[in-house]
């Protein structure tokens, strides 16, 4: 059943079958054709025409440059930096193993082009506004895997960090799999957004559907408790949920321990307005200090792959005892990178 | 050779599962509209399936083997659908008993799961069926899955097989998303774009026809070749989505439909918001169905 990241089946994208791609108007390809062809006035001497030099021209510049945005590259406009940013996202995700349909979507939604541009914004996050340092990725195991990480900062950038971080520095790279809660799919756009960048609904059969299919599966047990806890209780984790360990359980999955460290600092909060929160709908709504994320820098810690087994229908107090394990090993991998961490900032 | 009964026989699924099985079967039909120059083997009766004159053809005939697909599926009077629906089905169900019928297939819907926002993706059969929740136009649907289901346990000499297609596409069919898809500006329901599954009218008729031949018994979810966005199905079927806000949605399409201009009514929209994706695993095991259509070919089936 389960499915390697090597197994034929998967076909990465650049191999698999006929996905309509974008035909690409950007400068980087009419910039090396012109270096062909001054390529070849060398070779062929005085009987070839004269290489033109290039002259800056606004109006190709801006033409360039709503092409390139328009098929979702940077392009023209940007800076050779994004540029490469945005080539190198490209080539780590047609690396990660998927299987799409002819349509280019897998079968929970996902799509390797709104995922890309995704992916560009939370690599530039996570290179330059988070600095974020992954330590340990070496440790993701090829297949199925259950990612269980400690959850803080009001919103859930340290999912789309890990998530980034498994794309960048995994090799494979590797699309971790989110499990949304209830309420996500009900908000418009952002639901869509969701599905497409490889998140689904976070019921126990999607979950078991997408590890069963030799998924990378994310899940943060301490749920919202832990995501909207307040600045006192910074890194101290929160009751775990026992849901991923029966998960575990039942799909014989090995779980991957991660510890983020600066989540924490990113939007300390000081309560819960829990009035506001059921108005809206929302599972809470904290009182941060600051409307936009602090530029902490992330510590992504991944431990090494913990392996379960036992009856997924047993008792509470005998899966309680295997989560402990893992709250445990989060916690002392917490732990170390706190005192690792010279600044929170830098 | 067996005889055979199709209900609904004038719809298009109807005359495409007569066609399928004419070589295997003596058939004969029954259905409410008449079937104009219908092949000479095929006996077709009229009758309103809540009618004795159902029963004479089975005192009658007494086939051994009936296909029921006379359900009506999308209609402006739901009081009328339903009964027809539930009574018509109680009805057959009761003649089938009586007269001896060894096989029976009954075209249900995967719509009888609903489409819930916290539904999972690729529902199998033991799933509860959540339709009459927030769209209880359709409740008789679920009804309908509800008697095949207590006939299945009840008889279990006669094979009943209860399949539960995804959206079906096609020339023949007249299937509520085949209309939905058809409209030249297809309304959608701003920043919602489900994955949805399709299947093509031929491999509905090719799903029953294995059922009948494999004696297959039980509930099966039947899928095609795979789920798109709703959004690209309506671009592969040359329309052009139309994003309305939900509350605007809802006001509109209920009005329209209340006036007898628009064929669905308000409660579908919850179709167009969130998937309902099944798992068909369990049929390709018990008769070894695979889909003979892709999906370009499907969406391409209704191609305006």
């Amino acid at each position: 059943m389960a499915k390697s990241g090597s197994d034929s089946k998967k076909t990465p994208r650049n191999g698999g079958p006929a996905v309509p791609r974008r035909r690409r108007t950007t400068a980087g390809v009419a910039r090396s054709e012109r270096l062909a062809a001054s390529e070849r006035a060398a070779r062929e001497g005085s009987l070839a025409e004269p290489h033109e030099p290039e002259v800056p021209n606004l109006v190709n510049w801006t033409m360039d440059t709503l092409a390139g945005l328009a098929a979702g590259t940077f392009d023209g406009v940007a800076p050779r930096t994004l540029r490469e940013l945005e080539e190198e996202v490209r080539q780590k995700v047609a690396q990660a193993p998927m299987e799409l349909n002819s349509f280019g979507y897998d079968p929970w939604g996902f799509n390797t082009d709104v995922a890309r541009r995704t992916l560009v914004v939370m690599a530039l996050m996570y290179r330059y506004y988070f600095r974020a340092r992954t330590y340990g990725i070496e440790n993701m195991p090829e297949g199925r895997v259950l990612v269980i990480a400690n959850h803080a900062g009001q919103i859930a950038i340290d999912a789309a960090m890990i998530g980034t971080a498994t794309v960048l520095e995994g090799n494979p790279p590797r699309i971790v799999r989110g499990m949304g809660e209830y309420w996500l799919p009900t908000l418009p756009l952002l639901n869509v957004l969701m599905v497409r960048v490889g998140s689904v609904v976070g019921t126990p059969k999607n979950a078991v559907d997408l590890l069963n299919h030799g998924e990378a599966v994310i899940a943060f047990p301490e749920g919202v408790r832990g995501m909207n806890k307040s600045f006192s209780e910074r890194y101290k984790l929160k009751e775990f949920g026992l849901g991923f360990m029966r998960l575990a359980l039942q799909t014989s999955t090995p779980i991957l321990p991660v510890a983020v460290i600066g989540s924490e600092e990113q939007a300390p909060s000081f309560g819960n307005f829990k009035p506001l929160a059921r108005l809206l709908g929302m599972p809470a709504f904290p009182l941060v200090i600051t409307p936009v994320p602090f530029p902490v820098r992330y510590h992504i810690y991944f431990g090494e792959p913990m392996e379960f087994r036992g009856n997924p229908n047993d008792e509470d107090q005998v899966i309680e005892a295997k989560v402990e394990q893992v709250k445990a090993r989060i916690r002392s991998m917490c732990e170390t990178g706190l005192r690792q961490r010279k600044s929170v900032f830098f | 050779m067996e005889r055979l009964l199709i209900t609904g026989i004038s719809g298009g699924q109807g005359r495409l599962v007569a066609k399928r099985v004419a070589r295997e079967y003596t058939i004969s039909g029954v259905d409410s509209t008449r079937w104009e120059g219908h092949a000479r083997d095929v006996t077709f009766h009229q009758a309103d399936l809540r009618s004795k004159k159902v029963e004479d053809i089975f005192r009658r005939e007494r086939p051994t083997a009936v296909v029921h697909l006379g359900l009506l599926r999308h209609n402006f009077d739901p009081e009328l659908r339903h009964d027809v629906n539930v009574v018509g089905t109680k009805r057959l169900l009761e003649y089938c008993a009586a007269y001896g019928v060894s096989k029976l297939v009954i075209l249900s819907s995967s719509y009888v799961y609903g489409a819930l926002a916290e539904s999972p993706y690729y529902m199998d059969e033991d799933t509860a069926l959540n339709v009459s929740r927030h769209y209880p136009e359709i409740r008789d649907l679920g009804e309908v899955d509800t008697l095949a289901t207590t006939f299945l346990w009840r008889y279990p000499a006669i094979a009943t097989a209860i399949l539960r297609p995804v959206s079906t596409l096609g020339y023949y069919v007249h299937s509520s998303i085949g209309a939905y898809l058809k409209l030249r500006y297809v309304p959608t329901v701003f920043g919602f774009n489900p994955m949805m599954q399709f299947i093509h009218e031929e491999d509905v008729a090719e799903a029953i026809a294995l059922a009948l031949e494999t004696n297959a018994r039980g509930v099966f979810n039947l899928v095609g070749p795979g789920a798109v966005p709703l959004k690209v199905a309506i671009r592969e079927t040359g329309g052009t989505a139309v994003p309305l806000l939900e509350g605007v949605a809802r006001d509109v399409v209920s009005r329209l439909f209340r006036y007898g201009l628009y064929p669905f009514p308000a409660d579908a929209i919850d179709f167009a918001k969130y998937p309902c994706t099944i798992d068909g695993r369990r049929f390709h095991e018990a008769t070894g169905f695979k889909p003979l259509f892709t999906l370009e070919e499907t969406l391409r089936s209704v191609r305006r």
